[in-house]
């Protein structure tokens, strides 16, 4: 019997010919990441127990993501804390403030992280990694362990398939078919299928997926529960990776025969471009059942909608028009290199003329809103990873989510708009 | 380690189901600010939806909830769980969830469907996690449930995550652990 993706990512690095579903596993990962938020937790428990080494330096990213600009004393506090800790752990894989970008970003972008690669995170949006094939697997506040040991448990999941079909219609993005599957996979949808600790595997027609469709779409799945998930890389993901990689690597891809918990398959043209009402990612619903619904607040970016291509759609929908004047904007290209490109070629200007604020590449409100969080009752439509009450500070905000162009399209409009109808652009745009 | 800790008796808190981490288990703030001590926590657990929560638990109270308890990867409210001495079981809870939960050292049983229909709050309730038997005193119902899996055990006996790496290290430098920081038996 043939292994998942997953399962051969676990096998390998844990020292065994094969694993299955339920099996305890420590493997060694390639890397060890670790976010701003969540260096003194770990560096206070380590230090309370005498701890004051780390198994593997050289294998550790330590990014500055979450809380880029600093907004309250305890923020520069925190920032400061963590530059001592990476000197004294001897991280020299350290991307501070203004050095990389978003950690579930830039290092796919820059070929930190490649095809078959497997690497420890504390954040669970390292799901990101499967868009080119790699394997980021979330710990928590037990990344402590990883740090100290080099590894920690992990107990090998299931793996669910889903293949894909069609193509997705004019103005359809790949955010609309993330949020469009996380209604499937919620109670009640047609898929049955409860996602918690699964790793879903893309299969079928995902040729067509460029790597920031990848990267969206890794999103709301992860969102759903999903602790990984996989698109088996293609060959212009591994063309990409072979000029930038700073590692060798070795793609993985699932055997034939490999066992699935369930099989699933959706076709990407009966998708409409979809909004999500506030409170979980999968109320999910065709846009046109919430247009007009009037907006304060919007943002693009985030780690699920933060690559280049986001930018590029944003500034489609967004040349040479004005932002509702009772909407205040903001927009956080996902990598430094991003934000580079976007002066260089123009978007920057784009932006910065419809009345956007330009966030530093990171997190953005995304994080508690940290930066630019809301007021109670004022409403918002933004490419967040989730909406949950009180993602963006104020429980008693409504928080929407959308595509790029649909949150850009609103903004402009004030209201929640079909982006096709307000602002129609080239066809090749998407996805 | 003393055998006693596996069996705890106390009463039953009941919850329902989608009770979240922030703005259920805890007050939304406690996750924002990354509180992560137990004696911050503890006045503040289960505020939003049981005021008074920590007045009236005891050590060995038994926290009883439905489907999808904590809805997200979170700690921080196990954390004071843990430090009260309370024990968890549920219908169902996301798997990092649970894996917090071990992280932290709690006593906790998923997936034990049905629990919610065969007690209320106030019942005289005994949990035996490693066989996972659920006896209910006062309704005279004993339940079989999936137990705490033996390979899980050792962390929650040593008190978690920073129980297990105090032991890792003193090990590693052949020195003797400080106190404990593992569950007391009830």
């Amino acid at each position: 019997m043939g292994m998942t993706a997953i399962e051969k990512a676990l096998a390998s690095r844990g020292g065994c010919a094969s694993v299955r579903p339920g099996d305890v596993v420590e493997p060694i990962p390639d890397a060890i990441m670790i976010h701003d938020n969540v260096v003194i937790g770990a560096k206070q428990e380590l230090d309370s127990i005498g701890i004051d080494r780390i198994a593997a330096p050289e294998k550790v990213i330590m990014v500055s993501d979450h809380e880029v600009l600093y907004g309250s004393l305890g923020a520069a506090r925190m920032g400061a804390f963590n530059r001592a800790a990476a000197a004294q752990w001897g991280v020299e894989q350290f991307y501070d403030v203004g050095r990389g970008g978003h950690g579930h970003l830039f290092p796919i972008e820059r070929g930190i992280v490649v095809p078959g690669m497997m690497y420890f995170d504390n954040d669970r949006h390292a799901t990101n990694a499967g868009a080119v094939g790699a394997f980021g697997l979330r710990m928590g506040a037990e990344i402590s362990r990883v740090l100290a040991t080099g590894t920690n448990w992990v107990i090998v999941p299931k793996s669910i398939r889903l293949d894909v079909s069609g193509a997705p219609g004019f103005g359809v993005y790949p955010r609309d078919i993330g949020f469009f599957l996380a209604k499937q996979f919620a109670p009640g949808g047609r898929f049955a299928c409860d996602l918690d600790y699964m790793a879903l595997e893309f299969a079928g027609a995902t040729d067509q997926f460029s790597m920031a469709a990848r990267v969206a779409l890794c999103s709301s799945p992860t969102e759903m529960g999903a602790y990984s998930v996989f698109f088996p890389p293609s060959a212009a993901i591994i063309d990409y990776a072979q000029v930038r990689a700073k590692r060798p690597f070795t793609p993985i891809y699932a055997d034939d025969d490999a066992e699935y918990e369930a099989r699933l398959s959706i076709d990407l043209s009966e998708i409409e471009p979809q909004v999500v009402r506030p409170g979980h990612v999968s109320r999910a619903i065709d846009v046109s059942e919430v247009a007009g619904t009037r907006v304060d607040h919007a943002f693009i970016g985030s780690c699920a909608s933060g690559m280049w291509d986001d930018m590029v759609v944003t500034a489609e929908v967004l040349r040479g028009k004005r932002i509702a004047p009772h909407v205040r904007m903001f927009i956080a290209p996902g990598t430094e290199d991003s934000t580079k490109r976007a002066i260089r070629e123009g978007l920057m200007e784009i932006f910065v003329e419809a009345g956007a604020v330009m966030l530093p590449a990171g997190c953005g409100p995304c994080n508690e809103g940290v930066v630019g969080p809301l007021d109670g009752g004022e409403v918002s439509i933004s490419t967040a990873t989730a909406n949950l009450p009180g993602k963006f500070g104020n429980k008693d905000a409504k928080l929407y989510l959308g595509s790029p162009a649909t949150v850009a399209a609103s903004a402009i409009a004030g209201k929640i708009v079909d982006a096709r109808a307000a602002a129609p652009r080239r066809s090749e745009a998407a996805p | 380690m003393s055998e006693n800790i596996w069996v705890t008796r106390g009463r039953c808190h009941k919850f329902g189901d989608n009770v979240p981490h922030g703005g259920g288990i805890v007050p939304g703030w406690v996750l924002a600010g990354r509180v992560v001590e137990a004696e911050k926590i503890i006045p503040h657990l289960f505020e939003d939806i049981a005021p008074g929560f920590h007045e009236r638990c005891k050590r060995g109270d038994i926290i009883v909830a439905g489907k999808n308890f904590g809805m997200s990867p979170k700690m921080n409210g196990f954390v004071a769980m843990q430090a009260l001495g309370l024990g968890l079981i549920c219908e169902s809870m996301p798997f990092l969830a649970y894996r917090a939960a071990v992280g932290v050292g709690l006593r906790v049983m998923s997936a034990c469907e049905g629990v919610t229909a065969i007690c209320e709050t106030g019942d005289d309730i005994e949990i035996d996690y490693r066989r996972g038997l659920f006896i209910n005193h006062t309704r005279n119902i004993e339940r079989a449930f999936p137990p705490i899996p033996e390979s899980l055990r050792e962390l929650i006996e040593v008190g978690g995550n920073t129980g297990w790496l105090k032991r890792w290290w003193a090990t590693r430098n052949n020195t003797e652990p400080e106190a404990s920081d593992a569950p007391a038996s009830s």
